[in-house]
């Protein structure tokens, strides 16, 4: 009796070191497994769980301020570094690593309304309540042997330029030598003069906030206290249009990966991205938050953004999407004043009302540390099944589910109540009255009075 | 609003101050115009003799020069140029008299002076002060103005004053009319004195044409000057100027944003930095390590020779010097080589040319067992080996070189088998043969593995026994056949198949089964006789390895048999599955002929096997099937007259093959029989497969309804509706399944002993909550049976039951993306996981949609330009530091890996 193996060479299933992982030989033959689907349906449900379970967005907090985080800036060259400004005028630069401040920049009178550093990470602006723009040089030897941070230095201002009115707001250009600042008017600066370069005045309300579009550095967007949101070109050196909407926008963001394309966070809750060349309606209404929403910020991916709100969340939403994929809270956490995406789009910080810095992870369920390839392909088929099967019910009861604290909750019910209810009001009207008199415009537009040249 | 309204004010002064002046002048510049008039020229010639002119010559004068006060009507440099003040001698610093000499030149007033251009126009009268022979004229007309203007604003005349006062301080002109004391009509247009005309006496000067050229640079420039916008206006104006550019400038993103959106992966991750890309450059980086890397290291980078290599390649040649022993010495060992090659390849030839075959087999014997010994003290060697066997394969697998393929075998065959002699037609099986052991790798694996092995273990038993268990099975099958044609006998009495014309059709082919099942069984007795005649020469020829192969195959047919009939005896028994049943049947069948086919090549090298095979298949096919379904393999054996019923086209192929293993059953055994049986089922096999799409269809299930005459459609109707009633069926089956889904209250029993220990109670009947209770589960079940979506749907059914495990299986509605149910279902149809796919595949079956590391600073899109009809596939989202572009999908894996391990 002879018994038939299948017979493959030693070297294709031997291993060099012992470490090394058993090579699996397979037939992909289909007609070899046909539970597939089952099986992959089944791996969905439970990467869904695993994600659920090891969902740690909160990394930790960086308290140090005194009064509360009214602005934050990035540095676009350094990735451990963030500036901070609070109320009571102290800027500080943290070392997200260590969690800890490595600089301190004094001076400011009132509160530090703006913040921003310039491309290169080399200098700091930051304006103020006190009507000064301050031009700070930032230590950048501190910040690579912020090994030994204890000794909490501090700088003098490089220039300090006093105007007549407060500042709202700051930004600065991407690879270039102006910023701009917001307060009574719209004033571009370049950092080596002392006045501004040119100042656009379109109406007479106050900026609150200003940005430059990191895609095409010579736009930028602002939005006023009018309502409005206002888009500037430098190269025509004119405002460019105006749209006015319903309720103030508090802070707009540039999309980074498509210049054309911006998000304003507005008081009604809800963020509007529009798109630049068309003003007259919004390409797309996020809506999750329950309260004003103070601050926006995009993924450098350009993907998706986050937005802190008044309502104590941080949100972050796809850049297409209607509605949040991840809402981040704490006990502890106050009104979130300001929220920035880290450059490498892992993580998230936010400044609020109680005095700290938060920094989450963009992902929430995410392995820090080093990953292995394995490990990496692993969680990369676990993400591709959950996403593959997002749609059927019980994926996506899990996937969607959030624990809320009880006042949002509340208030999320309460908000939809009020928006059912008014539309159910808005349906009777078209239903009592004559043909096309009463239109119903659609979620996009409604907000948006109109759009000024 | 307030733009508009200005603009109409502006258009509006000069029309009133036309309407005003009219008041004055109009009557009677009218009358003038239009009276017949002399030409402008001989006027002036007039003018000119005659200096003291009537009114109406200045008024005509007068009213054409009005042109010129048009707005924007002319050109000013033009106006400027006319009334400088040398020229209109209002200064007077020139002294007039030397004018009265000078001669002008003869096309000076010719060719400005249009008469007709004066008519119509009149537009405005303001400013023209200094006539003299208007002031009286106006002298009344003024006063009433005056009184008019005073009555409207109520002020004192005397604020009107100073213009009338300024008018009659005008002087009029002191010297007679002339080119060289031009009058005020002509310097306000009458006479259109222009830039030309002043140019053209400095014709010859130096000069003349630079400022000419000048000149008429300034014409042709002159466009009227608006007045500025108001600062609000002109700001919108900019804006929206500054809007479209700005517009058009971000309008170059597009194609880059649109390429990024469809991307189904970014790619932000830097690259991977590969410092070294040239294999030069490597290799220059390389450092000696090991000893044997060193010694090189040491002859190579000797300084000798590097200094040689540096210099010219004489030095080289000196170092290259050789030893005349040296030299010798080598020249000797070669030719030793190449003497004792030649001696090797002689005595292969001689080897080659010896005939006998008891030699070469030998030979190979010796060579077989030697490799054996060597691969079991060499695992090099087998392994060696085991590859050339494979590669062998592999090749016979690609090119079927051994299957007849060859020129000789294709003309052997062309000739026809019989016609060979001996010798060749052993070879030809001798080829096939070769060829099956070439491919049976191939076809083990096709098979079930499990059937496989135990039918090897079996195979070495069986080979010695197997005559006696092919007569076994014979007779069993032969019982079988005959069991089966005795329950053949029970027709089923309801269903489809009790209809009176099923019911005939089937009696017809059940005549006709029953025929073929008896010619089977004759054949099963040639066969058993032709067996034992085979026996004896099988009996003589060494078993080959084929011949294990071949119940390798066989095998699972037995199984098959045995297991079918019970299964189908089985079926036959309950009525209502007769029909699917036979659905399934011809199924199995149409397996079975596949069967056949695949395992022909197995079978062809094994003489009276086939026969055996092919009964045992018939006598299988025939107790498998007892209701009367004709099967092909029968057929085969059955009648001349079945063949008649076969299709044109497959007669061709399959009577032949029928007719050849007829032939073939009726021919001695020995090996000129399993000669034929190899060709023939190669035959078989090719032509199987090139008609297995009409038997599949047509043949296996029409074959035998053509026995009979198709009768018309309407009968045929009526017959099979003959005695049922539908629609009650329906009725019936539809209560079921309401019954099903709302069960009906079971009726209140009264137990026994329940409540009957008291007469009371036992004369009341049912206690009243039983009847309650009942009562109400009827009406719950009657509303439920309202509610439902098919309640008033007489013929329909509409099933709610819900399937709570299939139900999380199911999305309620479309997700969002997608279009159509059917591009939903496609995109989660294939699995992505690495149980199901090559590692190749993989990757970008499991990309995320952003790929990017952490701790790499992601910077803003950059533009660069998009070519719109490059393909999507090798882009990066990002490119950072003008990093090389990597492909995506399936390219990219293998390039990525192969980027990495250069680096």
């Amino acid at each position: 009796m002879r018994v038939k193996v299948i017979s493959r060479s030693t070297d294709e299933f031997t291993r060099e070191r012992s470490q090394d992982l058993q090579r699996v030989f397979r037939n992909f033959d289909p007609s070899l497994r046909t539970q597939e689907k089952a099986v992959e349906y089944v791996r969905a449900l439970n990467a869904a769980k695993l994600d659920k379970i090891f969902a740690r967005p909160f990394i930790g907090a960086m308290d140090g301020h005194v009064d509360a985080v009214s602005c934050m800036a990035k540095n676009p060259s350094y990735l451990k570094g963030i500036f901070s400004g609070s109320m009571d005028g102290d800027i500080r630069l943290w070392d997200i690593a260590s969690r800890r401040t490595v600089c301190q920049f004094p001076g400011h009178q009132g509160a530090v309304k703006g913040l921003t550093a310039s491309t290169d990470g080399r200098v700091l602006v930051s304006c103020g309540a006190d009507c000064t723009v301050r031009l700070w040089n930032v230590p950048i030897a501190t910040l690579e042997e912020s090994a030994d941070p204890p000794g909490e230095n501090s700088t003098e201002p490089v220039a300090v330029y006093v105007r007549q009115n407060a500042f709202r707001a700051v930004d600065h250009q991407w690879d270039g030598e102006l910023f701009a600042t917001g307060g009574a008017q719209v004033d571009v600066w370049n950092h080596n003069r002392s006045q501004p370069v040119k100042s656009f005045e379109w109406g007479t309300d106050s900026i609150i906030s200003v940005k430059f579009n990191p895609g095409e550095p010579d736009i930028l967007a602002t939005s006023a206290s009018d309502r409005s949101v206002t888009i500037y070109d430098l190269r025509m050196s004119s405002p460019v249009r105006k749209v006015i909407m319903m309720t103030r926008t508090n802070a707009i963001a540039w999309n980074p990966m498509e210049p054309m394309n911006f998000t304003a966070a507005n008081e009604d809750c809800n963020c509007y991205s529009y798109d630049a060349r068309k003003l007259d309606e919004s390409k797309n209404v996020h809506q999750d938050h329950v309260s004003a929403v103070l601050d926006i910020d995009y993924s450098p991916t350009g993907r998706e953004f986050v937005t802190g709100s008044y309502d104590r969340t941080v949100r972050i939403f796809p850049y297409n999407g209607g509605h949040s994929r991840e809402i981040y809270h704490t006990k502890r956490m106050q009104r979130v004043f300001c929220v920035k995406f880290s450059c490498d789009a892992s993580y998230i910080i936010s400044g609020s009302d109680d005095t700290n810095l938060r920094l989450w992870k963009a992902k929430a369920s995410e392995q820090l540390g080093v990953v292995l390839p394995r490990e990496k392909r692993k969680h990369e088929y676990h993400e591709a099944v959950k996403n593959r099967y997002k749609h059927l019910p019980e994926v996506k009861r899990i996937v969607r589910y959030r624990h809320l604290p009880k006042l949002i909750y509340k208030a999320g019910i309460q908000r939809r109540i009020m928006i059912d209810a008014a539309k159910r009001k808005e349906e009777r009207r078209k239903a009592h009255s004559a043909r096309g008199t009463v239109v119903t415009k659609p979620l996009r537009t409604r907000r948006i009075i109109k759009e000024v040249e | 609003m307030a733009d508009k309204k200005r603009k109409s004010r502006d258009s509006q002064k000069p029309y009133k101050k036309q309407s005003f002046n009219f008041k004055a002048s109009g009557k009677e510049g009218r009358k003038k115009r239009t009276g017949p008039r002399l030409p402008n020229s001989m006027k002036k010639v007039l003018e000119r003799l005659n200096p003291v002119d009537s009114e109406g010559e200045e008024h005509d004068g007068r009213i054409d020069s009005n042109e010129n006060d048009k707005p924007f009507g002319n050109d000013i440099y033009e106006y400027e140029g006319e009334v400088a003040p040398e020229d209109s001698r209002k200064n007077r610093r020139f002294d007039p008299v030397e004018k009265l000499e000078y001669e002008l030149p003869e096309d000076f007033q010719d060719e400005e002076i249009l008469s007709d251009y004066a008519d119509g126009d009149d537009d405005d009268g303001i400013g023209l002060t200094s006539h003299e022979g208007e002031v009286d004229s106006e002298e009344e007309d003024d006063g009433r103005h005056t009184r008019m203007l005073q009555g409207i604003t109520g002020m004192p005349s005397e604020a009107f004053e100073g213009k009338k006062k300024r008018s009659s301080a005008v002087v009029s002109e002191a010297y007679p009319e002339s080119e060289y004391n031009p009058s005020h009509d002509i310097l306000e247009g009458d006479g259109k004195i222009n830039i030309q005309d002043l140019l053209d006496p400095l014709q010859d000067k130096a000069g003349y044409s630079e400022l000419r050229k000048r000149m008429q640079q300034l014409e042709n420039k002159s466009a009227p000057i608006q007045a500025p916008l108001p600062k609000p206006d002109r700001e919108k104006v900019e804006r929206k100027v500054a809007y479209e550019q700005s517009k058009k400038e971000i309008l170059k993103w597009e194609p880059l944003v649109k390429r990024n959106r469809e991307a189904p992966a970014l790619f932000f991750d830097e690259d991977i930095d590969l410092k070294y890309s040239t294999v030069g450059a490597i290799a220059s980086e390389f450092e000696p390590r090991t000893e044997f890397e060193k010694k090189i290291a040491s002859l190579v980078y000797d300084e000798k020779v590097m200094e040689a290599h540096k210099k010219d390649g004489a030095r080289l040649l000196e170092l290259n010097k050789v030893s005349v022993e040296e030299e010798k010495e080598r020249r000797d060992r070669i030719a030793k080589m190449r003497s004792l090659l030649f001696r090797h390849e002689m005595k292969q030839k001689h080897i080659k040319k010896i005939k006998s075959k008891t030699y070469h087999r030998l030979l190979k014997k010796d060579r077989l067992k030697a490799f054996s010994v060597q691969r079991e003290m060499d695992p090099e060697a087998a392994k060696e080996q085991a590859i050339k066997q494979e590669f062998k394969r592999a090749e016979e697998r690609l090119t079927l070189k051994h299957k007849n393929s060859s020129k000789w075998a294709k003309r052997i065959l062309k000739r026809g088998l019989d016609a060979q002699d001996d010798g060749t037609r052993a070879a030809i099986a001798e080829q096939l043969q070769q060829h099956v052991l070439l491919t049976r790798k191939m076809n083990s694996m096709k098979e079930n593995s499990s059937s496989d092995d135990s039918s090897d273990e079996d195979e070495e038993d069986s080979a010695a026994s197997d005559q006696d268990s092919a007569a076994k099975l014979l007779a069993d099958a032969r019982g079988k056949t005959l069991k089966a044609l005795e329950e053949e006998n029970d027709a089923p009495t309801s269903g489809v198949l009790s209809l009176p014309f099923m019911v005939r059709g089937l009696k017809k082919r059940k005549d006709a089964a029953i025929e073929e099942a008896k010619l089977a069984l004759e054949e099963y007795e040639m066969t058993s006789k032709q067996k034992e005649d085979s026996h004896e020469a099988e009996k003589s020829r060494p078993s080959t390895s084929s011949g294990r192969m071949v119940f390798g195959a066989v095998k699972p047919q037995i199984q098959n048999k045995k297991s079918k009939p019970e299964r189908t005896l089985d079926d036959s028994d309950s009525e209502d599955d007769v029909e699917a049943n036979e659905d399934g049947d011809i199924g199995g069948q149409k397996e079975d002929l596949q069967n056949d086919i695949g395992n022909g090549s197995f079978s062809f090298d094994e003489d009276s096997q086939i026969h055996q095979n092919s009964i045992f298949k018939s006598f299988d096919n025939i107790v498998k099937d007892p209701s009367a379904k004709t099967t092909y393999e029968v057929s085969i054996f059955a009648s001349d007259s079945w063949r008649k019923m076969k299709d044109g086209k497959k007669e061709g192929t399959e009577v032949g093959h029928s007719s050849k293993k007829k032939q073939e059953v009726g021919e001695p055994a020995g090996v000129d029989k399993h000669l034929k049986s190899v060709e023939l089922n190669e035959l078989g096999e090719e032509s199987d497969t090139e008609s297995e799409g009409q038997m599949v269809d047509g043949v296996l299930s029409a074959g035998p309804a053509r026995s009979y005459e198709l009768p018309s459609q309407a009968e045929l109707v009526q017959q099979a509706f003959a005695g049922d009633d539908v629609e009650e069926d329906f009725e019936k089956d539809k209560m079921e399944i309401l019954n099903k889904e709302n069960p009906e209250p079971e009726k209140p029993v009264l137990l026994p002993g329940w409540g009957q220990w008291t007469n009371v109670q036992k004369k009341r009947g049912l206690p009243s909550w039983m009847l309650k209770e009942h009562d109400d589960a009827k009406r719950k079940r009657e509303e439920a049976l309202k509610k439902r979506k098919d309640a008033h749907l007489k013929h329909v059914i509409i099933s709610e039951k819900v399937d709570k495990k299939a139900e999380k299986l199911q999305t309620k509605s479309l997700p969002f993306p997608f279009t159509s149910k059917e591009v939903f279902e496609q995109s989660i149809r294939m699995p992505i996981g690495p149980e199901f796919n090559p590692v190749t595949a993989l990757g970008a079956l499991n990309r995320p949609e952003v790929v990017k590391k952490s701790g790499i600073i992601i910077k803003p899109i950059q533009f660069k330009e998009v070519n719109p009809h490059e393909k999507g596939d090798n882009y990066r989202g990002n490119e950072q530091k003008g990093g090389s572009k990597r492909k995506r999908g399936g390219d990219g894996a293998g390039k990525k890996k192969a980027s990495k391990t250069r680096s």
